[in-house]
């Protein structure tokens, strides 16, 4: 086969990115687990991740742009760096909420919480690594089929993201926890969902990769789509 | 069409006719920049052969006017064959002939009636390998258009050609001399000035920048958004990039099995045919993993 090297080297590409998503995976792994034990040493594990993986992201960015200087990729190779460039993103993004997530846990080791909202936190949590993890697995195996149905799965994380807020709002008669973890719960929240998000749209990307198509169009059908099982 | 005779009794034929045409094309309008807009063209169920051997098979394609639309695919698929039968200089090969429609605007090239020295005017085509007549620079662009019967300004005429060419300032002061003494780039746009002289409505173009280096390609690569301005262009090539570059739509000629005619295997727009062409076979020749 013709560009054996070219291959070759998009193939170290997307080990490369999936090495990072492993790491990234892995940190998500471990903040879920600091909040399931309510053990903050865990969470402190993973405090300056971040610089660690925007580094890993600058690397993957910068042999995008040599591959794409030196090799002139068109058609799939010229879509398989465009994923590239934006799963790698999705990762570093993700890798940075994750940090923040921790650094929340370990600044309010201390505080006294609700255990209605801490227990939502947590399902939350699992959720979004679930989903994250399941876009890394779809992006690996290309398997789009189940891209078509990681936006569903994404909705039982806005589901909690609404009883998070409704907590946070409301506290329960208990009185809701210490005021500052309270804040600081509210920002998880946020960055659960937006971990979740960069799960779906990891998936999302890799349809973009298998079939040129659009994420949005992706998306657009698969509201379609509803429409017509709802109408079965 | 289904033209029977041999390439040399047409030749002959041909000829004999020159003379009545050119008396002919004196009432007919300019077209091309002074003139009738560029005619698009549109093929169907095109098929060439060389004697028993079926080059290519069964084309269909819409050449849109005033775009340039690039032939691409793995040698000996048939993309030259394609383009000769576009401005009928495929039959002159002795034994060649073709089947089904060529229209160009609203006339069948291949037409009973159809005069195919007319055609060649109105359909010009720049080659591979720069040929300039052995005449001045001058001369060269003149020449074509005498012969055709040009009764304008000639030199207003020289001038724009190769200012259409890109080649005007690097010539202007050497318009006596030799055109052979260009460099291989000049001559080629030499060529292409020469062609636009004529006042075409389609340029055909086989591989024009293959044998020039990375700069002279440029400068031809640069000609083409102002020619599309006015006529409309086919260009084959073997430059995968240059295809993407330049051209509006792309068409992708593929041999399936070895000895088979070649087929127009995909056609789309030059945007999708480089992102994400609906063909297996395009995405691997484009990609580069076979041809």
């Amino acid at each position: 086969m013709p560009r054996e090297t070219f291959q070759q080297e998009l193939d170290e590409l997307i080990g490369e990115v999936l090495d990072l998503g492993t790491e990234v995976e892995g940190s998500l792994e471990n903040t879920v687990k600091a909040m399931e034990t309510r053990d903050a040493r865990i969470a402190e594990k993973e405090l300056g991740v971040d610089i660690h993986y925007k580094a890993r992201g600058a690397e993957i960015e910068r042999d995008c742009m040599i591959l794409q200087a030196r090799q002139a990729p068109v058609a799939r190779d010229l879509r398989l760096l465009y994923t590239v460039q934006s799963v790698t993103n999705h990762l570093v993004r993700s890798g940075t909420l994750t940090e923040h997530i921790c650094h929340a846990i370990v600044d309010t080791a201390g505080c006294e919480r609700d255990e209605d909202l801490e227990a939502t936190l947590t399902e939350m949590a699992r959720t979004a690594r679930n989903i994250f993890g399941e876009g890394l697995d779809i992006f690996k195996n290309r398997d789009i089929e189940r891209a078509r149905n990681l936006q569903a799965k994404d909705d039982k994380v806005d589901l909690l993201y609404s009883e998070a807020l409704n907590l946070i709002a409301n506290p329960s008669d208990g009185g809701g926890g210490a005021p500052e973890w309270r804040m600081r719960a509210a920002l998880i929240v946020h960055y659960l969902e937006r971990i979740s998000d960069h799960g779906v749209d990891i998936g999302g990307s890799t349809v973009f990769l298998v079939t040129g198509e659009r994420i949005e169009d992706a998306m657009q059908q698969y509201l379609e789509r509803n429409i017509d099982q709802d109408e079965e | 069409m289904d033209y029977e005779k041999t390439g040399e009794e047409r030749r002959v034929s041909e000829i004999s006719r020159d003379h009545r045409d050119t008396r002919e094309r004196f009432e007919e309008p300019p077209s091309g920049t002074q003139g009738t807009p560029a005619s698009g063209m549109r093929v169907e169920n095109l098929s060439a052969y060389y004697g028993s051997f079926k080059a290519i098979t069964d084309v269909s394609l819409d050449i849109q006017a005033n775009k340039v639309t690039a032939i691409i695919g793995p040698s000996g698929c048939g993309k030259s064959t394609f383009i000769r039968c576009l401005n009928r200089l495929h039959e002159v090969v002795p034994g060649a002939r073709a089947e089904g429609s060529v229209m160009l605007g609203e006339q069948n090239i291949y037409g009973k009636n159809t005069d195919p020295v007319n055609i060649r005017r109105r359909i010009g085509m720049v080659f591979q390998k720069p040929n300039p007549f052995s005449k001045s620079v001058y001369e060269n662009v003149a020449w074509g258009a005498r012969i055709n019967g040009y009764r304008g300004d000639m030199d207003e005429l020289v001038e724009r050609s190769l200012r259409q060419a890109a080649l005007w300032d690097e010539v202007k002061d050497r318009l006596k001399e030799s055109g052979l003494g260009l460099s291989g780039g000049q001559q080629q746009r030499l060529c292409i000035a020469r062609t636009l002289a004529v006042e075409p409505e389609v340029i055909l173009m086989d591989e024009p920048a293959s044998a020039l280096d990375p700069v002279s390609t440029q400068k031809i690569e640069d000609t083409m958004d102002e020619l599309k301005q006015s006529y409309t262009v086919v260009i084959v090539t073997h430059n995968m990039q240059q295809a993407a570059r330049i051209s509006d739509y792309t068409g992708f000629f593929y041999i399936e099995n070895m000895g088979d005619p070649g087929r127009l295997w995909e056609f789309d727009d030059t945007e999708k045919m480089f992102s994400n062409p609906d063909r297996k076979e395009t995405e691997d020749y484009v990609t580069g993993r076979f041809g």
